[in-house]
């Protein structure tokens, strides 16, 4: 509870900050590079893999019904709508949420955040908006590649492992999903980013001292904006989706 | 012959050394002494540590998959099949997969962290100096306990999700409860249980041997902690996740038959 009202103090420090300092916007750009560039390898090797998992369960569960053909539905349902973007959140979470944690976490280990006060310069914005603005940048982008791997390699496994037939699969999949799905991927995208980025600055800029306040400060990091990040999808689908919108 | 230091034969190397450290870890555990208490202590942290995370990420997700299962088959009039499915998607891989991430991310990040800083403040050194063999009394503890918690969590992780779905389906939902536990076991048996148990245990080695691997080896300060941690995290996901298609491919994946 007093952590969550340290976090709220935080992100509202920084929103005061970023409103009195501006944003140092050449920075965006490097830092949505190095957090889009950082993350995608291993974007991409997890989403093929969990896009393999979804077809052999999906045609797994679907074979006692006999409704193998629904594994392309299946397949673009869960993927594009929930798996893909989660899964982005984790792994850019993993990666670049870590990253920036223990990055500020040096920095405050070694008085760089102090030394930045003494030259007048907000570390609030100076540090932490240009990772947010490249994470937004960058996050909806990674979701739309994290989709087409992950739907690509489920057509390959249900293709040439499974032997099911490819036009059907790509049909059920283009009626699982609409446009919008697409949409509403890049919004839970955005938002995930904005959680990864505030969480991991917040746990860097609170870090403890020595190599044990890097070490706890980066795992806390990963652990919180995953969790809160899958507790948000779903009230996030449960809006989307959940028959309250029309 | 020198070491190489770039390329695919670096990478080579790498995985060389990590396949020798791993045997390392597994040739000391298997000699005595052996530091029971030593498990059992890192085990009840762990669990302790890993249990809130896990639970927080595999309930939701459980939701999650009733909401959207729910709708599509409500498209068929097939509201009763929600709790086969939940329970085939719960049970073999959702729930093993999320709590490895979760045990990775927590468990495997702190362990890296443990052993980092030890290294770091030379601590590992000063137990070889008093004669203690330091991959038995710090590393083969902290890999035994993660390989043993993992398929505990994992327990843990299931019956969450499967509550998280339930929850959904009956209490917002307004599913029927009786035709939801009814079909809970229609496609699983308790030997998918055991699946998910087999596959944790292979995920909770991966984790504890890759975290331990790059706590170990830390150089850098207290920026090569941060490093550590963070490499520990997305290598043992990664490793497992590949290691994941071919488990389930092997158990499950019998061609069109």
């Amino acid at each position: 509870m007093n952590a969550l009202g340290n976090y709220a103090l935080f992100v509202w420090d920084f929103f005061g900050a970023l409103r009195r300092h501006g944003v140092p916007s050449s920075r965006i750009v490097a830092e949505a590079y190095a957090i889009g560039i950082r993350s995608l390898p291993i974007l991409l090797i997890i989403s093929a893999f969990v896009g393999t998992n979804l077809a052999l369960q999906g045609y797994n569960a679907f074979k006692p019904l006999g409704g193998q053909r629904l594994v392309g539905m299946f397949v673009a349902l869960a993927g594009v709508r929930e798996l893909a973007p989660t899964i982005a959140a984790a792994m850019v979470a993993a990666k670049a949420g870590t990253e920036m944690a223990s990055q500020i976490a040096v920095m405050r280990l070694r008085e760089q955040i102090d030394a930045l006060e003494v030259m007048a310069v907000n570390p609030l914005a100076w540090l932490v908006a240009p990772r947010l603005f490249g994470i937004l940048l960058v996050m909806p982008a990674l979701t739309i590649i994290a989709i087409f791997t992950m739907t690509s390699s489920a057509y390959a496994v249900a293709v040439f492992q499974l032997g099911l037939n490819g036009q059907t699969f790509m049909a059920f999949a283009a009626e699982g999903v609409d446009q919008i799905d697409f949409f509403y991927g890049v919004v839970k995208a955005l938002l995930f980013g904005v959680i990864i980025c505030t969480v991991s600055c917040w746990y860097g800029f609170r870090a403890g001292k020595g190599p044990e306040g890097v070490g706890r400060a980066t795992n806390g990091a990963v652990v919180t904006a995953a969790v809160a990040c899958v507790c948000l999808n779903y009230f996030v689908s449960e809006l989307l989706y959940g028959g309250s919108l029309p | 012959m020198p070491t190489p230091t770039a390329g695919p034969l670096a990478a080579l190397a790498v995985l060389g050394r990590f396949s020798t450290f791993a045997g390392t870890v597994a040739w000391r555990g298997l000699r005595r002494p052996w530091f029971f208490s030593e498990v059992l202590s890192h085990m009840w942290v762990t669990s302790v540590r890993c249990l809130l995370p896990v639970v927080a990420v595999t309930l939701p997700f459980g939701m999650v998959i009733s909401l959207q299962g729910l709708e599509i088959f409500r498209l068929f009039g097939a509201e009763r099949l929600l709790s086969s499915l939940v329970s085939v998607a719960v049970l073999r891989e959702l729930s093993p997969m999320l709590a490895s991430v979760l045990v990775a991310a927590q468990g495997g990040s702190s362990v890296a962290a443990e052993l980092g800083a030890m290294r770091i403040k030379e601590e590992l050194d000063a137990t070889e100096v008093m004669a203690v063999d330091s991959i038995k009394y710090h590393v083969v503890p902290r890999v035994l306990a993660l390989t043993l918690v993992c398929p505990l969590l994992n327990v843990a992780g299931s019956v969450a999700g499967l509550t998280g779905a339930w929850f959904t389906a009956v209490v917002l939902k307004g599913e029927s409860s009786g035709v939801f536990l009814a079909g809970l076991w229609d496609l699983t048996a308790p030997i998918d249980v055991g699946a998910g148990v087999l596959k944790t245990i292979i995920f909770g080695a991966v984790i504890g041997l890759v975290a331990a691997w790059h706590g170990f080896h830390v150089k850098g300060g207290a920026a090569g902690v941060g490093r550590a941690v963070n490499d520990t995290v997305v290598h043992s996901v990664l490793v497992f996740i590949v290691f994941n298609y071919f488990i389930t491919s092997a158990l499950f994946g019998a061609a069109s038959t």
